[in-house]
C-alpha cells in the first residue's frame, strides 16, 4: 500500500517536472539554447494563477489567463533576449538566460512581496480515494492536466502541418526553410507552447502548496536541465519518461535514502549514473 | 545584440545603486550608528524584512524618547541575502567604513556566524536577533544572542509533547539545516527524560514544498504526535499535506512557524498546531502589547517572532548604549552583559557566553490566529550553553 502511495506521489511530482521540462526541451531541440529563465515563467504563471483565482474565484479562468499570457511572454523573451544572440556561441545565450532569471526572481519579490502569495479560498483541496489511497483533488488534477496537455502537444506535433514543420525544423532548419517553412513562426510557436505549459505547471504547484514565492522556480530551473539531459536533449518522449521516472525515484528516495542523499541531489546522482552508462541520455540516439 | 546586455547590466546597477542610497542616505551629523545585516533579497527576504521593521521600530521609539545620550540612533542597513559570502564584507564595511558602535544580525545562522568573527576581532559588540547556531556566541565575548539556541527550544518541545500533551510515540520531520538539526538534537537529548519514544525521523531540504512521500510514510508509522521543524514557508505546505493525507495527530513546531503567513498557507489545517516560540500574543506585559500594536501599525501586517526578535535585539543595543553612557566598545559590551531588560520577547538577561535567559512561549493556532497555549518556565531545562 505504501509502495503504491509513494508511486502516486512520485507521479504527481513527475507530472510537474514533465510540464516544465517539455518547454525546455522544445527550445533546446530548436535553438540549442538552455533556457534557464523558463523557470521564471513557471513562477509568474503561479502568481497569475493565484491572483486571478483570488479576484474572480475561478481557477479555470486563471489557467486561461496564465497560459496564453506566459506563452506570449515566452515569445517576447525569445525575440528580445535570444534572437539577437543566435549568431553567438550557445553559452552567451545561457548567460543572458541566467541573468534574466535572476532579474525575474527579484522583480517578483519587489512586485509581489517577499512573503509569497496564497489562495484566499484554495480550490481542489478535498481528498478523493484512488484505489484505496487518499489523494488531494489538486494532485489528481495535476496528473490529469499533465496527461491532457502533453497528449494534446503530442497530437499537435504528430498530426498537424505545424507539427510536421516543427519536426522538420528541428531535424534540419536550412532544409526546412528551403521547403518553405517559416522558421521564425515555428520558433514563436515553440516558445508559446512551452511557456504556456510551464504556466500550467506553476498554477498546479500553487494549488498543491497553496504558496507562490519569488524563488519557487529555483529548483525547477536546474532540475529541469537534468531532466532534459536524461531524456536525450530535445527528445520529447525521452523528456517525458525521464520526468516521470525522476518523480518516482525521488518519492522512494526521500523515504529510503533521505538520510544519505538530499532529495534534490537524487536527480543529479541519477543523472551521473545514466551519463556514465549512456552518455547520449536515456533515450537519445548515439 | 550587446546593447541588450548592456541595458540589462545598467538596469541592475541602477537598481542596486538606488537601494544603497535608500539605505544609507539619511545620514545625520549627530547620531550614533548601529549596523544591521538582514536578508532583503533572496529566499530569506520575508524574515529579513520583518526583523528590519522590528529593529527600525525600536530605533524610532528610542529617538522619540530623546535618543541615546543626547544623540539620535541611526540604523545602517545592508542586505546580506542570508549568505555567509555577503556577510563578511558587510561586517567589515560596517566596522571600517561606517564605524558603527554596535551591530545587530537580523539574519540566519550562516551569515550571522560568518559576520560574528569579524565583529569579535574588531571589538564591536554584535547581537544576533534570531539565528540559532550554537557556534555564533562562541566567536567571543563581544557576541550576544537574544533568541534561544536550537537545542534549548528542542528540549522545550520534548517537555511540551511528553509532559504537557502526554504523547509518547513521536515522529520527527526535520529540516536539513542547522536550525532543524539543532532542534532535533535538543529534542532527542530530552526525549527520554519525558518518556518519549522516537519511532521514526525524516529529513527534508529547505527547498522542499512537496511532502507527499513523507506523509505517506508517516501515516503508516502511526505516531501519537509529530515534531516537525521548519519555517512558515515549508511548515505551511507540510501541515496542510499531513492533514489532507488523513493524519490528525498533534503537530508541534517551533519559532520558524511563527508568522501569520503560516496560518494563511495551511488554512484550516493550521488549527490546533502548537509551537514553541518567543512572542506571546496574549501577553499581559505592556512591552509585548505595545510592540504587537505598534508593529502592526508600522508594517501593515501582524507581528511575528522575527519581528519581535529584531525589536528586542535593537532594544538591547540601545539600552546598552544608554547604560554605558559612552561610545566605548568595551563599556557597551559590559553593559550588555550586565543587562536585565523587559522586552517584547519577555524578561531577558545573558549568561557568561552571551546566550539569552528567558521563558519559552507556547502558542497554538485558534480561529485563524496565534494564541497563548502555555509558558514553559524551567531554568534547568532551558539553560543555554555556558561555553
Amino acid at each position: 500500500m505504501l509502495a503504491f502511495e509513494l508511486l502516486l506521489q512520485g507521479l504527481v511530482q513527475g507530472s510537474i517536472y514533465a510540464l516544465i521540462a517539455v518547454g525546455l526541451t522544445l527550445v533546446y531541440g530548436l535553438l540549442r539554447i538552455l533556457h534557464v529563465a523558463h523557470a521564471g515563467l513557471f513562477t509568474l504563471g503561479g502568481y497569475i494563477g493565484v491572483i486571478v483565482t483570488n479576484a474572480t474565484g475561478s481557477l479555470l479562468l486563471a489557467l486561461l489567463v496564465a497560459m496564453p499570457a506566459m506563452g506570449l511572454l515566452g515569445i517576447g523573451i525569445y525575440r528580445t533576449c535570444y534572437q539577437p544572440l543566435l549568431s553567438r556561441p550557445p553559452y552567451v545565450a545561457l548567460i543572458a538566460s541566467i541573468g534574466l532569471f535572476i532579474m525575474m526572481e527579484e522583480l517578483f519579490r519587489l512586485i509581489f512581496g517577499p512573503y509569497g502569495l496564497s489562495f484566499t479560498a484554495p480550490p481542489l483541496q478535498d481528498t478523493v480515494a484512488v484505489f484505496g489511497v487518499n489523494l488531494k483533488e489538486a494532485e489528481l488534477a495535476t496528473m490529469i492536466g499533465a496527461v491532457v496537455l502533453i497528449g494534446g502537444l503530442a497530437l499537435l506535433t504528430l498530426r498537424t502541418r505545424i507539427g510536421t514543420a516543427s519536426r522538420a525544423t528541428v531535424t534540419d532548419p536550412k532544409m526546412a526553410e528551403a521547403f518553405g517553412v517559416n522558421i521564425g513562426r515555428i520558433r514563436d510557436i515553440n516558445f508559446f507552447v512551452g511557456s504556456a505549459l510551464a504556466a500550467a505547471a506553476g498554477v498546479m504547484v500553487a494549488l498543491l502548496n497553496n504558496l507562490v514565492e519569488p524563488t519557487m522556480g529555483s529548483v525547477p530551473s536546474y532540475k529541469a536541465l537534468a531532466i532534459i539531459v536524461l531524456g536525450g536533449l530535445g527528445d520529447l518522449r525521452g523528456t517525458l519518461i525521464a520526468a516521470l521516472a525522476l518523480g518516482v525515484i525521488e518519492a522512494y528516495g526521500t523515504i529510503y535514502l533521505g538520510n544519505l542523499l538530499d532529495r534534490d541531489a537524487i536527480a543529479f546522482a541519477f543523472l551521473i549514473a545514466v551519463l556514465m552508462l549512456r552518455p547520449q541520455g536515456l533515450f537519445g540516439r548515439a | 545584440m550587446q546593447e541588450n546586455f548592456i541595458k540589462a547590466t545598467a538596469f541592475a546597477a541602477l537598481l542596486s545603486a538606488s537601494a544603497a542610497v535608500g539605505l544609507t542616505g539619511a545620514a545625520q551629523a549627530d547620531s550614533i550608528k548601529i549596523g544591521i545585516n538582514v536578508p532583503q533579497t533572496g529566499f530569506a527576504a520575508a524574515d529579513g524584512t520583518s526583523a528590519l521593521i522590528g529593529a527600525q521600530l525600536a530605533a524610532e521609539q528610542a529617538n522619540a524618547n530623546g535618543g541615546v545620550n543626547g544623540k539620535n540612533v541611526e540604523l545602517v542597513v545592508y542586505d546580506d541575502q542570508a549568505s555567509p559570502k555577503s556577510a563578511v564584507p558587510i561586517a567589515t564595511k560596517l566596522v571600517e567604513q561606517d564605524e558603527v558602535k554596535i551591530a545587530i544580525s537580523g539574519s540566519y545562522s550562516g551569515a550571522t556566524r560568518a559576520a560574528a568573527g569579524v565583529f569579535q576581532e574588531a571589538g564591536v559588540p554584535y547581537i544576533s536577533a534570531f539565528a540559532v547556531h550554537p557556534e555564533i556566541t562562541r566567536s567571543g565575548d563581544y557576541v550576544f544572542r537574544t533568541s534561544f539556541v536550537g537545542e534549548v527550544q528542542g528540549r522545550a518541545g520534548a517537555k511540551l509533547i511528553g509532559e504537557s500533551l502526554g504523547k509518547k510515540k513521536v515522529t520527527l520531520i526535520t529540516l536539513k539545516n542547522d536550525f532543524g538539526q539543532s532542534l532535533a538534537n535538543g529534542f532527542k537529548e530530552a526525549a527520554e527524560q519525558f518518556g518519549i519514544e522516537i519511532i521514526s525521523e525524516y529529513e527534508y531540504s529547505i527547498k522542499d514544498r512537496q511532502f507527499g512521500p513523507i506523509v505517506a510514510k508517516v501515516k503508516s508509522d502511526a505516531p501519537d504526535a509529530i515534531y516537525a521543524s521548519g519555517y512558515f514557508f515549508t511548515a505551511g505546505p507540510l501541515v496542510s499535506q499531513l492533514r489532507s493525507g488523513g493524519i490528525d495527530v498533534p503537530v508541534i513546531g517551533q519559532e520558524g512557524y511563527d508568522s501569520q503567513k503560516f496560518i494563511e498557507i495551511a488554512g484550516g489545517a493550521s488549527e490546533g498546531v502548537i509551537i514553541t516560540t518567543s512572542l506571546d500574543r496574549d501577553s499581559d506585559s505592556p512591552e509585548a502589547k505595545d510592540f504587537i500594536a505598534a508593529f502592526e501599525e508600522k508594517a501593515g501586517y501582524k507581528a511575528d517572532m522575527v519581528a519581535a526578535s529584531g525589536h528586542t535585539a535593537m532594544k538591547v543595543a540601545i539600552a546598552a548604549l544608554r547604560e554605558a553612557g559612552s561610545e566605548d566598545p568595551k563599556a557597551i559590551r559590559d553593559a550588555i552583559a550586565g543587562l536585565t531588560l523587559e522586552a517584547s520577547t519577555g524578561t531577558i538577561s545573558f549568561n557568561g557566553l552571551g546566550e539569552v535567559r528567558k521563558d519559552v512561549q507556547v502558542q497554538v493556532v485558534k480561529d485563524g490566529n496565534w494564541h497563548r497555549h502555555s509558558i514553559i518556565s524551567d531554568p534547568d531545562l532551558l539553560a543555554p550553553p555556558e561555553k
